[in-house]
């Protein structure tokens, strides 16, 4: 039986940001959600790379937008998680929470 | 008062560098995802800082999308790295020989001994200038999508080597000065290998070389 794959710290990161913002989501509403709450600067080519990676997965889907003069006359790309995304948080949210039971880490190392 | 902040320009030579780094399909989001937030930055933090900002993206963007080509196709980069590492070994002399073939065709030594000493000295150092050129062409052909993820690897390694070489040549021989006089044309048998990705990479997408409203 293939095992289930989990998401990778950053990619967990990409894909909440998208659940978040909703339809509002492309390059730089997820990058600036990442910055407002992880508070560590993010690369528009680390949000693409990992786009593109969870895109060729299935965990994401885009469609292109209208361009605009704001961005020198470029498109954007929404992104959306489907359903197979969702799967993978949730399966990667339920090892984390698996793995941290019972730990109190708050102060363990500090 | 209406602002109207995507009049503001981001700077040209970081826009050009993400630009080539990118690959046609990206270049188009990852600039226009840039430019947008540079024209927030430009207007609500000032010019100076935006600017600031777009060279740390810029930056940081290109460093990501190198290692990012050697993630996503790590064998066909690496060997088009390999391969322009052994096609530089073997059309190394070929300068040399050269230039001594047509100069010695032609006489010069007798005839016009300046001609002949800036031959035997410039016209080398210039000669492998374009062969590391050339040899830069042929990766950048050979790593399509990823020219300037392996021309700049490429030029990193032998970077390194000068570095290595000029830390073992001060050790060992310390008050010889001729690796010092070779530095600067070193430095442009890298930029060349670089140059030659830029080439490669404007001639497949000539459409997306330029940043639109630059």
């Amino acid at each position: 039986m293939a095992s289930p794959d989990y998401l990778g710290e950053f990619e967990h990161i990409v894909v909440l940001a998208l659940l978040r913002l909703e339809d509002r989501a492309y390059g730089v509403t997820v990058r600036q959600e990442i910055e407002l709450r992880t508070k560590r600067e993010v690369s528009i080519g680390a949000v693409y790379a990992t786009l593109d990676r969870m895109e060729t997965k299935g965990y994401v889907k885009s469609r292109l937008g209208d361009p605009t003069p704001e961005r020198g006359g470029r498109s954007k790309r929404f992104f959306r998680v489907t359903a197979k995304g969702v799967a993978a948080v949730n399966r990667t949210q339920k090892a984390l929470q698996s793995m941290t039971e019972g730990l109190s880490l708050i102060g363990r190392y500090t | 008062m209406t602002s109207q902040p995507y009049l503001v320009q981001p700077p040209r030579i970081a826009a050009g560098l993400v630009n080539l780094f990118t690959s046609a399909k990206e270049a188009e989001l990852i600039m226009g995802d840039l430019h947008e937030e540079f024209s927030q930055l430009a207007s609500t933090s000032g010019l100076a800082v935006g600017r600031g900002w777009y060279w740390r993206q810029a930056l940081k963007t290109i460093t990501h999308l190198v290692f990012a080509a050697f993630r996503t196709a790590p064998w066909s980069t690496t060997a088009a790295v390999a391969g322009g590492f052994m096609l530089r070994r073997l059309i190394a002399g070929v300068p040399e020989h050269a230039i001594f073939a047509v100069l010695e065709r032609y006489q010069v030594y007798d005839h016009h001994f300046k001609v002949y000493a800036f031959f035997a000295s410039t016209g080398i150092g210039i000669g492998h200038v374009f062969s590391f050129l050339f040899v830069g062409c042929v990766v950048a052909l050979a790593a399509r999508g990823r020219e300037m993820a392996a021309t700049t690897t490429l030029s990193l390694i032998y970077g390194a080597m000068i570095g290595l070489a000029l830390l073992v040549w001060m050790t060992e021989r310390p008050g010889h000065e001729y690796y010092l006089w070779m530095l600067p044309w070193n430095l442009a048998d890298l930029f060349a290998i670089v140059i030659g990705g830029a080439i490669v990479r404007m001639r497949r997408s000539p459409a997306n070389t330029l940043p639109s409203g630059a």
